[in-house]
């Protein structure tokens, strides 16, 4: 199982930087990196996860055959073809409507429905990806299937051997023969494991769903508890009114005993909820009974508390700042760049630290510096 | 040894390090702990000796600033110390960040989660700006998280400091995708606000789970947030045709947030849209904004304890304070093409008797 999802990990995470390296300012060696979004691209022509196919896409497009570029034709769309070259709509349409013909580069024979929209900006991925996919469907034998880990190794070494002949076109003919013979042997295996793996992707949808159902109940329980919650407190609170009406009681007495009585009840209920929430066994709604949530405080220190020791001016005699202040056709300004700051800065740094008592112990060793009077010769010096 | 040397040896004895965890350009981390207390920590070896300039500009911004702030929303810097030609930096270890945490689709985040966070991040970066600092590298990948759940504000290697009057400032900062609009126009003269529209887009990522603005070239960025946000008019921001970079990407209609953003609040939607206002002068600053209603209404923010986090299996990736720009050892998981003309496919004998089992790749499941 680790397997499968080491393999598909592989090909989720592909970033592929679109329209080439030609980002002119970019100020970092790195590019944004993230990993689904519709630039993400999967798979030779397959479809991702929320089944959407992307397709390769690069402003320097050019069709090998025409020359055409983006910049002729903005529409301009590049299929590949079976023995992987580009090309682009118009000419397969030139070359391929009257049946099959060979291909203008490599001369194999080609038909015009199996070209395929390019998925990875490398043609040779594409390739890889195809023949990978083809070969997994047969050779999908697992470890269980085999006696010793020996004879595993040696059969995903097979696989990988015919995988990359296929690849890079080394030996095709017998290559092929090999595949086919293997199909014949394992007939039986390679039905079972299909489905077997049907079977496992049915699981995992029962185990989604299962999973859905169960957030759903959750949110129903809780919207339950929320609105029993506040009826319970409506009732208390009727109760106290009609209480305070008729008693003979001393009504802040009354009071109190009521606002005991709504701690209890909710101390019960959390107590609950925590219960059940752990049996459900996600650790996020247990501690959220145990660290109560804070109420926001925007700032966590004093560091304004000089605001009284400065009062800033709308305008100062600054040189410095003259070219900024003459600023006429406004770039300064409006970039957000204020001189007041500078200002601010300035008198800021100026009062900081005010009124905060010298350190501890800096006296003595102040007073055990020997101070020099006037016309004193240092004793250093005698 | 005279007294400097000895100085820095004996501060490279108060650290070990352990594995190595990534490698950048400029910098190799790793794992590492305080001999005296076995405290984790993550030691940041700078590479000196590739440069032709002397040290990366990064890794001098970074131990400037770092070195003077100690907030509990911006990573500690804890020791500097050389070792042989080599500057090492040791950081707080944190377990993970915010981009890890927004692509981990088993997450799911309440409102309160996400409340928690933005005020972490504003209330990190109040304290960069209220010290004259901006950081200019705002990401989710730059907002480290620690075990106990707080956020802090990493990696200042295009930290500066701000309000000199009259220098001009670099704009080819932040990451595209959370890059504001003066800067992509080439402004050179801009302030705090450029950091507030970073955390802008992480808050709107933060409800979307996906990038908010994900341009593909700077001028697409420009077209991407224009789509989403509307163009500009001059009385809604004075003076923006005239910023050195300036280009017309055509008139896009405003659509109002609520249309993206169905589930938000009204205050949410408001310091958002607060966030995201073309006029840098108008954009809300870090300070206000952390006394903003959003914050103070219900629900509260949750306790960091209580923040949803990636599980810990997964992290074959190392999350600590690394660099963007780091190749990690080990199979990743991108796609990698071989080259056309490797012809012979090599199994050496160490790798079959490392690996007991080969890897099997399945094709089936797409």
């Amino acid at each position: 199982m680790a397997n499968r999802v080491g393999a598909s990990s592989w090909l989720r995470g592909t970033i592929v930087r679109k329209g080439g390296g030609s980002s002119i300012a970019n100020s970092r060696t790195t590019t944004p990196q993230i990993q689904s979004t519709s630039t993400t691209i999967f798979g030779g022509g397959v479809k991702d996860p929320s089944g959407r196919t992307s397709e390769y896409y690069s402003a320097d497009d050019q069709c090998p055959v025409c020359k055409s570029d983006r910049f002729l034709n903005p529409k301009l769309r590049l299929l590949v073809s079976a023995c992987y070259h580009k090309m682009c709509e118009s000419c397969i349409d030139r070359l391929f409507t009257l049946g099959p013909a060979p291909c203008p580069i490599c001369n194999k024979t080609l038909r015009k429905l199996a070209f395929t929209p390019q998925t990875f900006e490398d043609l040779g991925v594409e390739k890889e990806v195809a023949v990978r996919r083809r070969i997994a469907k047969d050779f999908n034998k697992r470890q269980e299937d085999f006696p010793d880990i020996r004879s595993y190794n040696d059969y995903l070494e097979e696989v990988e051997e015919v995988t990359f002949n296929l690849i890079n076109d080394i030996d095709i003919p017998e290559t092929e023969a090999r595949i086919a013979k293997y199909k014949q042997e394992n007939i039986e295996v390679i039905r079972a494991n299909h489905e077997r793996e049907e079977q496992y992707a049915q699981y995992l949808k029962e185990l989604e769903d299962a999973e859905r159902q169960e957030r759903e109940q959750r949110a129903l329980e809780l919207k339950r508890a929320e609105e029993e919650e506040r009826e319970e407190r409506e009732k208390g609170r009727q109760e106290l009114i009609d209480k305070l009406e008729t008693s003979t009681k001393d009504a802040a007495k009354l009071v109190a005993r009521a606002k005991l009585e709504a701690q209890r009840r909710a101390s019960s209920r959390t107590t609950s909820s925590v219960f059940v929430s752990s049996v459900k066994g996600r650790g996020r709604a247990a501690q959220a009974a145990t660290v109560p949530d804070v109420p926001h405080v925007p700032l966590q220190d004093d560091w304004y508390a000089y605001e009284d020791k400065f009062t800033l001016r709308t305008n100062y005699d600054d040189p410095i700042s003259e070219a900024v202040r003459r600023d006429r056709e406004g770039i300064m300004r409006a970039g957000g760049y204020f001189v007041e700051q500078a200002w601010e800065r300035a008198l800021r740094s100026a009062v900081a630290g005010l009124e905060i008592a010298p350190l501890e112990g800096l006296h003595t060793t102040a007073s055990s510096i020997p101070v020099l009077q006037h016309g004193d010769v240092p004793t250093s010096a005698t | 040894m005279d007294a400097v040397e000895k100085a820095n040896a004996d501060r490279q004895k108060r650290w070990a390090k352990d594995q190595k965890i990534g490698e950048g350009t400029y910098a190799v981390v790793y794992r590492g702990r305080e001999v005296a207390t076995g405290r984790k920590v993550a030691i940041k070896k700078i590479k000196v000796g590739q440069f032709k300039d002397g040290l990366d500009m990064s890794a001098i911004r970074e131990v400037k600033y770092l070195r003077e702030m100690k907030h509990q929303n911006v990573i500690e810097l804890l020791d500097v110390f050389s070792s042989k030609t080599n500057l090492n930096l040791v950081l707080e270890f944190l377990d993970t960040d915010l981009e890890a945490v927004i692509k981990d689709r088993s997450l799911v985040f309440l409102p309160a989660d996400i409340k928690a966070w933005i005020a972490m991040t504003f209330r990190g970066l109040e304290f960069c700006h209220r010290n004259w600092i901006l950081h200019r590298d705002l990401k989710p990948n730059n907002l480290l998280i620690s075990a106990n759940g707080q956020l802090k504000l990493a990696d200042f290697g295009l930290a500066r400091d701000f309000a000199d009057p009259g220098y001009k400032m670099t704009c080819q900062v932040i990451t595209r995708w959370y890059r504001p609009v003066e800067l992509l126009f080439g402004c050179r003269y801009y302030s705090t606000a450029v950091d507030i529209w970073s955390v802008g887009c992480i808050f709107a990522e933060l409800m979307l789970r996906i990038p908010y603005l994900p341009g593909e070239s700077d001028l697409d960025q420009i077209k991407t947030t224009f789509r989403a946000l509307g163009t500009p008019t001059d009385e809604e921001w004075p003076g923006y045709t005239k910023l050195p970079d300036y280009v017309s990407v055509g008139q896009f209609p405003k659509t109002p947030l609520r249309d993206l953003f169905t589930a938000a609040t009204p205050e949410c939607l408001n310091l958002l849209s607060k966030c995201l206002i073309y006029d840098p002068k108008k954009r809300i600053s870090a300070k206000d904004a952390l006394y903003h209603p959003y914050f103070s209404a219900m629900p509260y923010p949750s306790h960091p304890s209580k923040l949803p986090k990636p599980a810990k299996k997964e992290s074959n990736r190392p999350l600590e304070e690394v660099d963007g720009n780091v190749e990690f050892d080990g199979p990743g998981p991108a796609v990698r093409a071989n080259p056309p003309n490797k012809l012979k496919r090599k199994l050496s004998d160490s790798e079959l008797g490392g690996r007991p089992i080969a890897r099997k790749l399945d094709f089936t499941a797409m």
